[in-house]
């Protein structure tokens, strides 16, 4: 009983709160952190339940601010759909091969890729190697398709790039091995289905690929499946005079020459099912008007605006893919608080402090979901804005604030507008920031979704840390103290906006990321956590995973990574990219400096699934 | 027992270990805009710093700004064009001195020159090209008046103000420029004409101009100690690899040698409470300059403040003694901007206490 009326009397008296307004007390960053940071929002993963209730609380403090739901809405929630993953809904493959028909059904066998048709479709088979094709503008001249027909073919690739290829070799070929690269080099080839097996050399021989997250609503135009090495075999003995393996071995060298060939009376029959789970997600949008904004349109949605923005998902229990969790962590509930309650919190901070003073512009309050699944919320935002892009003049994002070390803050984005050198420069007199500033406005949080826009932004980030992405980033390790220097700092910055006379003028700039063809994919696990924070030459250290290879290999926090079997490092792009040529197992030389001291020591890579 | 171990293990004890926060704390970046910073001096109530940046749209060069601390405001003081450098605020005054170029004819057309060579995307080293056109002025902050104080053809820059602001010493390469030079001197000018450099003082208005040092090699950055009685510098040897910080007295007597660190250590700087320099040096790798500090006297070894990646140098100390200013490129890139953070001077105390003697060498 007592249970039963408990839930009535907390109603009543949220109730009574709502109704006091503006004379309640600013909820403070921490109770907003230790809320959507608690148990009860089971990891706030888009589209579920904990999502919708950490929107709800949302929405009561921005209602408490006194912020307004956005012009010509009646609510502070903007849903939006997406795909929250994918799953086989039942492939199957049957070879019907002259000796013995043999089918598959089991997703042991075969596995449609996430990004595959709905179909089924039947065909003689071709084997094209790596199913690797190099542009020419690359003048590298190395094509698996050189001379095969695969016109209303299937065809049979092996995953990842040659083996045991030079390093320069792997290094250009990786670039073009991503699955999707591969699907479409086949579908542009007339390919009816691309089959693609882990070759006997390759990391994880032999298995199917497991139904990887993907957000892509669309497919990709073909069939698209990975099959077990047993299959393959299957395939392959319609070809008595060659083996997977005799066939793999040939193009591991990275010979360009090897041929692809049809196997003889043989047809395979593949039909793929993926069924891809819908979602809705909510973003929760709400806004101070502009008491005195220059101009005086009467419609609201037509003053200039600057908003403030801060991703509110988080992973949920961890399942899909993006989770850091270590074994015996999985499955928890992943808190998010400084990844991004932290951001929410500031968002909400700044907004309480903007509300009660005079406004030049709309101050919009945005919080998203979808970020973790890659930027969701804010792109669905701009793809389907509820004010004119046209007249936001400035974003700003906060995703991850709440951890801040050695008075360090990082502003990222800078290139975007030239307004912000002096701005920033203005607000940190008092603030007193060490701050780290970056040009780049390619970061993967929801700034990346204005620059796209071409607003002036900048995104504001106190580092990652040991907890990043893990059941462990919890409420108790936020530095509440600096998280409201932070809401301090960008209130400042916000009014200094406000200030301006004209618009801030926006600026283009360039990726710095090689464009174009997909990537291979990070394989291997080193257990580095890479601090992102800082443009210095190498790959600084903020930490490394416990157990992992980079702690067995004696590496530690601080440490700068200069150089990774024999490639060099200066910025995490590179890394990334040695990272992909590296093999499993086999012991690589890595070079990185401690304390100004160049060192040197061995690290094995373990396999990432 | 416990305390017997411990008591027992003083003596042999290492020499001290310290790392930036012990002397550091808050460490804050100042500067932004621009593309570099750096020489930031102390307003005498410590509520500005006035430095230099290359801030100026259409100027490629130095000039020369306050940055009020409380408001984050930075205003111009100096003229707009030409190169500019080392600023500096007259006590009991509204006058801040620095050095420009402003008055040569060229200045817009090297301006130009230089923008064009950076818009070709080429890079060169750092340099600073001691422009014998440069002379010190002081500016008005009431009346926006300019007032010439140096005339003499050759570089005269890098002054300040004795305590009381009716001192200026400064240094200047004029030696370069007012005799004929022997075949040797006139190639050293064209490759290391800070060779030619000595101390000079003057009094506020720019009268009774007067050498105080008188060695070969680059005499330079001069100032006042807090209380006005000595004038502490650098002094680098005759190739300009080599520098050490001395003191004499403001008429050039009793010159005396610092640092004998075998490195090239500059820009020195008195604490307020007149117990030690700071001062910048290359001793751990020829471009990786640190702040050190050492006792006025210079009897012991000099301390290690920084230990960030990148240049720290030019520190100055704020006239309450709690804060210090400096340039570095902590930051990254190669460009230095200007810095603040909360000093400790009681560990700074400390640690030179503690410090070893210095080995006698010279
Ligand atoms: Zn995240």
């Amino acid at each position: 009983m007592m249970m039963r009326r408990f839930p009535v009397v907390v109603a009543l008296a949220s109730a009574v709160v709502l109704h006091a307004g503006a004379q309640q007390a600013p909820t403070g960053t921490r109770a907003v952190v230790e809320a959507l940071a608690s148990e009860r929002f089971e990891g706030r993963l888009a589209g579920s339940n904990g999502e919708r209730m950490a929107g709800d609380y949302i929405a009561s403090q921005l209602a408490k601010i006194g912020a307004k739901p956005l012009p010509g809405r009646d609510g502070y929630f903007l849903p939006f759909d997406f795909t929250a993953g994918s799953r086989d809904g039942g492939s199957s493959l049957t070879v019907a091969s002259a000796l013995h028909p043999s089918a598959f059904k089991t997703t042991a066998d075969v596995q449609a890729l996430s990004f595959s048709d709905n179909a089924e479709v039947s065909g003689p088979v071709v084997f094209a190697g790596y199913g690797i094709v190099v542009p020419d503008s690359q003048n590298f001249g190395y094509d698996n398709y050189a001379g095969l027909d695969v016109k209303n073919k299937i065809v049979l690739v092996l995953r990842y790039f040659p083996e045991d290829a030079d390093q320069k070799t792997r290094a250009i070929l990786a670039r073009y091995a991503d699955l999707r690269y591969k699907a479409m080099a086949a579908r542009q080839r007339g390919a009816v289905a691309m089959l693609v097996v882990a070759g006997p050399h390759s990391p994880n021989a032999g298995d199917t690929i497991p139904m990887s997250f993907d957000t892509a609503l669309a497919g990709s135009g073909l069939v698209a499946a990975s099959i077990s090495g047993k299959v393959a075999g299957e395939i392959f003995s319609a070809a008595p005079e060659n083996t997977l393996d005799a066939a793999q071995k040939a193009l591991d060298s990275g010979n360009p020459h090897v041929p692809g060939f049809t196997f003889p009376n043989l047809t395979v029959t593949v039909r793929a099912d993926v069924v891809r789970e819908k979602q809705s997600g909510r973003n929760v949008a709400a806004y101070l008007p502009a008491t005195d904004a220059p101009g005086n349109s009467a419609d609201n949605a037509e003053k200039p605006w600057v908003v403030l923005g801060a991703h509110y998902d988080h992973l949920g229990r961890g399942a899909n893919g993006n989770s850091l969790a270590g074994k015996d962590e999985m499955g928890r509930v992943h808190f998010g608080a400084d990844d991004n309650a932290s951001g929410t919190a500031a968002v909400l901070a700044i907004g309480e402090e903007l509300s009660r003073q005079p406004r030049r512009r709309n101050v919009m309050l945005t919080l998203w979901s979808g970020e973790e699944f890659g930027l969701i919320g804010s792109s669905a935002f701009m793809a389907t804005p509820p004010i004119p892009t046209d007249r936001i003049e400035a974003y700003l994002n906060f995703d991850m604030v709440g951890r801040m070390q050695d008075n360090k803050l990082t502003v990222q984005a800078l290139g975007t507008s030239p307004v912000w050198a002096k701005i920033i420069e203005q607000a940190n007199v008092s603030a007193g920031f060490d701050l780290q500033l970056q040009q780049d406005p390619y970061q993967p949080t929801d700034v990346a979704s204005f620059n796209l826009a071409s607003v002036p932004c900048l995104t504001f980030f106190t580092g990652t840390h040991a907890d990043y992405h893990r059941p462990t980033d919890t409420a108790d390790k936020i530095d509440y103290a600096d998280l409201d220097r932070v809401v301090r700092f960008a209130a400042s910055i916000t009014r200094k906006l406000e200030d301006l006379d004209r618009a801030p003028q926006f600026t283009k700039v360039d990726q710095s990321l090689p464009s174009g063809a997909g990537r291979a994919g990070v394989r291997v696990f080193t257990g580095t956590i890479p601090d992102y924070s800082t443009e210095m030459k190498g790959l600084l250290l903020s930490g490394v995973i416990g157990g992992g290879p980079a702690e067995q290999a004696g590496l530690q926090k601080g440490d700068v990574i200069v150089e990774i079997a024999g490639q060099s490092i200066t910025n995490i792009y590179d890394y990334t990219f040695a990272l992909e040529l590296l093999k499993i197992g086999q012991p690589a030389k890595v070079v990185y400096l401690r304390n100004g001291q160049r060192k040197d020591t061995t690290l094995t890579p373990a396999a990432r699934k | 027992m416990a305390v017997m171990c411990i008591f027992g293990q003083i003596p042999s004890a290492p020499p001290p270990q310290y790392k930036e926060s012990d002397f550091l704390t808050r460490v804050r970046r100042l500067t932004v805009e621009g593309k570099r910073a750096g020489e930031g001096y102390w307003s005498p109530d410590g509520q500005r710093i006035v430095f230099q940046s290359e801030r100026e749209p259409g100027n490629p060069f130095y000039q020369i700004y306050t940055l009020d601390l409380s408001t984050g405001e930075t205003a111009r003081v100096s003229p707009g064009i030409g190169k500019t450098t080392c600023p500096f605020f007259r006590p009991g005054s509204d006058e801040i001195l620095f050095a420009s170029t402003h008055a040569d004819p060229k200045s817009k057309e090297l301006q130009d020159e230089e923008l064009a060579f950076r818009a070709s995307g080429k890079e060169r080293r750092y340099s600073w090209d001691y422009d014998p056109e440069m002379d010190i002025y002081v500016y008005s902050q009431k009346t926006d008046a300019l007032k010439r104080l140096t005339t003499a053809r050759g570089y005269d820059a890098e002054g300040s103000y004795s305590p009381d602001g009716q001192w200026i010493v400064f240094s200047s390469m004029r030696n370069a420029y007012n005799r004929t030079l022997s075949a040797e001197e006139q190639k050293l000018l064209e490759v290391n004409p800070s060779y030619f450099a000595e101390i000079f003082i003057m009094h506020a208005d720019g009268s009774g101009q007067k050498q105080l040092t008188n060695t070969a090699g680059y005499d330079g950055g001069p100032f006042f100690t807090p209380d006005g009685s000595r004038i502490v510098w650098r002094r680098f040897d005759e190739k300009g690899l080599i520098a050490d910080v001395w003191t004499m007295k403001p008429d050039g007597s009793d010159q005396k040698r610092i640092t004998d660190f075998g490195s090239m250590s500059w820009a020195p700087y008195m604490h307020p409470s007149g117990e030690y320099i700071l001062f910048a040096s290359n001793k751990l790798g020829f471009e990786n300059f640190e702040i050190f500090m050492v006792d006025s006297q210079g009897t012991k070894e000099p301390v290690r403040v920084t230990y960030s990646d990148g240049f720290d140098g030019l520190p100055v100390p704020s006239p309450d003694g709690t804060r210090l200013a400096w340039t570095s490129s902590r930051s990254g890139g190669a460009a230095g901007q200007l810095f603040l953070a909360d000093w400790n001077h009681e560990k700074a105390l400390e640690a030179i206490r503690r410090a070893p003697l210095r080995k006698p060498k010279s």
